[in-house]
């Protein structure tokens, strides 16, 4: 009768319990079970495995004393040759052939030629090259015609006797078919940083330095007349007359062969010559190809060789998933000065996996990220830290509401502890229209290349910082490491790597190195390496380094993800 | 039966609970709506990112003399050296070779370039005197070295080189490239 009684009681205790349910209770419970299901509906698995991010780059299992172990991407294991080249496979090759390295003509000619596929047949896919002029008027180049223009210019420089070409241009045709034509006729090409504000002086003094004897410049920004007098070792001038000025009267332009300056325009070197028929020197594997010097913000002048601008693109092109690499859909359009060479580097590779590429003289020093992409839809653009910290501030600005806040916390969230990117749900859709407007459909751009030039004065971007943007432009964001002695970047965060960690008020880590460069910290007398971290100056090694290995002039340490950070 | 009848008619015969009373903190309620915050804490917490181990730290590459590698043979929880031609290669992963017990236990911690030119394990194959000189090879054909050459192919492709033999005296002279 006892067990009886406790029964009892609990039957009672249960019935009496769940005899209060009313419609607070049913509201409640139908909250818990709608909430439930909609986490488990709505969870999304992350772009990359987290213990992908948790260990980026290769240690070497033995290190030199006084240095660090080296340091490699996956891409690229210990023991196994960096990445150096393209695999260009020649028409008569064998399909299992290894391919050469390439150089800067072969870029070309596989723009003019379109994709081709792994069993070597063209897939037809052919890339175009696009001049933005404003918001109204986009020009579509024909390939074929500055293919033409390519070998008129380099055949008139080469026939005048040029052999230094100095490109003072903003982004523009002229830039890129200038360094082919440099790259087809043995010429050295010298890229010099363009700037309508800067004195004469110090046009003068790149000049020199480099010792130019041809200068391709655009008209308005080159005063020819001071620096004829100033630097007799000018032999040969080239005037850019751009699109948008063309139907100016430019009779004050000095031409002619009178004096020791030989001048001409661009439009009268293309126009008076046959239409067709004219054809790039065929491949020629054993010319010794000349060298390309650029000016680094800082003012320091490099020499790149021809291999160490294709393994910088051979690493860019190995350093993108399969379902993010550049192709024949994307739109690539560089709001860096092209004269920088991670910028070039990254246009070259967009040329080379037949991606159309818009250029647009507005394009610079931390320009406007609007105004520079108005009146296309770019998908994948390259800036500067400058340009990116400018979006950020004026887009917090703008949206700083409280209501803003949480659902911005709600992405940052789907950002960091989903790992995905974050999507567009009705609670963030009427902020849109506060979003930056970058290029003329919103929602097309899907990656910004960021970087941080070592030695020229930039604003260094913080995780939290990489992480807004991510949100507010709804764009991945690669930041990487560039470095006067090498060519393309040194080190890059992967594509999917969206954490934030505990020092996101700290610079942001620079991720693992691109599969064509390997380092190593040295010990210096304030940073030294130990068993447990390593810490020192930086050394880069690689097909893609000036001279094989240089020192970067920065300290750095490895992060625990195996990622470099600067101290 | 009975007991569900008369637990039937107890509960039919309690008074319905008038409108007017306050039912929302029913305890009931408090447990559902508990419950429920607990889930919302869960789900909305921050999780920090998983983290793997730290790889094993990099070995330090060192030049060796003859008797700074002869502690190297496996005992005392000593990793297993050996050297040819003056590499010194890491054997630890073929313990059961060339670790204590193992068939080519000789060669542990010791100059083994004769040895394995000559495809011997005896005694009289490895330098007596720790303090002299290195062994020059001489007195070795050219199938001898052939041979080493292919054994040392081997041990590159297997093994890890973590430093260099030299003589003793001879630590400070440069490595020859």
């Amino acid at each position: 009768m006892g067990f009886d009684n406790v029964m009892l009681t609990l039957d009672e205790t249960v019935t009496d319990f769940f005899g209060q349910w009313d419609v607070y209770t049913t509201l409640i419970a139908g909250c818990l079970v709608t909430f439930f299901v909609y986490q488990v509906t709505s969870s999304r698995d992350p772009d990359a495995h987290p213990m992908l991010l948790a260990r980026q780059a290769q240690a070497s299992p033995v290190r030199q004393e006084g240095q660090s172990a080296v340091f490699r991407s996956h891409a690229a294991p210990h023991g196994m040759p960096l990445n150096s080249g393209l695999n260009v496979k020649d028409p008569g090759d064998s399909k299992w052939s290894r391919g050469r390295d390439g150089d800067l003509r072969d870029v070309w000619r596989r723009v003019v030629s379109g994709g081709i596929d792994r069993e070597g047949k063209e897939t037809g896919e052919k890339g175009r090259l696009l001049t933005v002029l404003g918001s109204e008027q986009i020009i579509d180049h024909d390939i074929t015609d500055i293919n033409r223009q390519i070998a008129l210019i380099g055949q008139h420089i080469k026939g005048n006797g040029g052999e230094n070409i100095a490109i003072y241009l903003p982004n523009s045709i002229e830039f890129l078919a200038t360094l082919f034509a440099c790259a087809f006729y043995d010429l050295t090409a010298i890229l010099v940083p363009y700037d309508q504000d800067q004195p004469v002086e110090s046009i003068i003094s790149l000049l020199g330095q480099s010792k130019a004897d041809t200068v391709v410049a655009a008209v308005g920004s080159f005063p020819f007349d001071v620096i004829k007098k100033s630097y007799p070792a000018l032999k040969q001038l080239i005037w850019v007359v751009d699109e948008g000025s063309k139907h100016m009267d430019w009779n004050e332009v000095p031409t002619g062969t009178g004096g020791p300056v030989n001048v001409s325009t661009w439009q009268e070197i293309v126009q008076d010559a046959p239409a067709t028929g004219l054809e790039l020197p065929s491949v020629d594997r054993k010319a010794e190809l000349k060298n390309i010097l650029a000016f680094w913000p800082s003012g320091e002048l490099v020499e790149y060789t021809h291999a160490n601008i294709i393994a910088g693109i051979a690493g860019q092109l190995s350093s993108l998933p399969a379902a993010h690499r550049i192709n024949h859909s994307d739109l690539f359009l560089p709001v860096d000065s092209l004269s920088t060479m991670y910028p070039l580097v990254l246009t070259l590779s967009a040329l080379y996996s037949n991606a159309p590429v818009a250029l647009n003289s507005v394009a610079g020093t931390s320009p406007d990220l609007v105004l520079a992409t108005q009146g296309i839809s770019p998908t994948i653009v390259v800036a500067s830290p400058g340009t990116l910290t400018k979006v950020l501030s004026e887009t917090a600005a703008k949206m700083s509401s409280p209501v803003y806040k949480i659902v911005h916390w709600f992405q940052t969230r789907s950002l960091i502890q989903q790992g995905v990117m974050p999507a567009s749900t009705m609670f963030s859709r009427p902020f849109d229209s506060l979003r930056p407007i970058i290029g003329s459909t919103p929602g097309k751009l899907r990656l910004i290349y960021v970087s941080e030039q070592i030695g020229a004065k930039s604003t260094p971007l913080t995780a939290k910082n990489l992480s807004d943007l991510r949100i507010y432009t709804g764009a991945r964001i690669i930041y990487s490491l560039a470095s006067s002695k090498v060519a393309g970047a040194v080190t890059q965060t992967g594509v999917y790597d969206y954490r934030v960690d505990e020092n996101s008020e700290q610079n942001a880590h620079f991720g693992a190195p691109v599969s064509s460069v390997e380092f190593f910290l040295k010990d210096t007398k304030d940073h030294k390496t130990t068993d447990e971290s390593s810490r020192g100056e930086i050394y880069a090694r690689g097909p893609a380094v000036v001279g094989g290995e240089a020192s970067l002039g920065v300290n750095g340490r490895i992060a625990e993800d195996s990622t470099l950070v600067l101290l | 039966m009975d007991y569900v009848e008369n637990r039937m008619a107890q509960e039919a015969a309690k008074p319905t609970p008038s409108p007017e009373v306050q039912t929302i903190a029913t305890p009931l309620n408090l447990v559902l709506l508990s419950l429920f915050l607990y889930i919302l804490y869960r789900s909305f917490r921050p999780s920090p990112a998983p983290k793997l181990a730290p790889p094993p730290p990099a070995i330090v590459f060192r030049t060796f003399t003859p008797p700074d590698l002869l502690p190297f043979n496996g005992m005392n929880n000593q990793p297993v050296y050996l050297a040819v031609r003056g590499k010194v290669f890491d054997v630890s992963a073929g313990r059961n070779f060339y670790g204590p017990g193992g068939p080519y236990e000789n060669f542990a911690g010791r100059d083994a370039t004769r040895g394995l030119a000559c495809g011997s394990f005896d005694e009289d194959m490895l330098t007596k005197d720790l303090q002299g000189p290195l062994d020059k090879l001489e007195g070795l054909g050219d199938e001898e070295l052939e041979a080493l050459r292919g054994w040392e192919e081997r041990f590159e492709e297997k093994y890890l080189v973590v430093g260099r033999l030299v003589a003793v005296g001879d630590e400070d002279k440069e490595v020859e490239k």
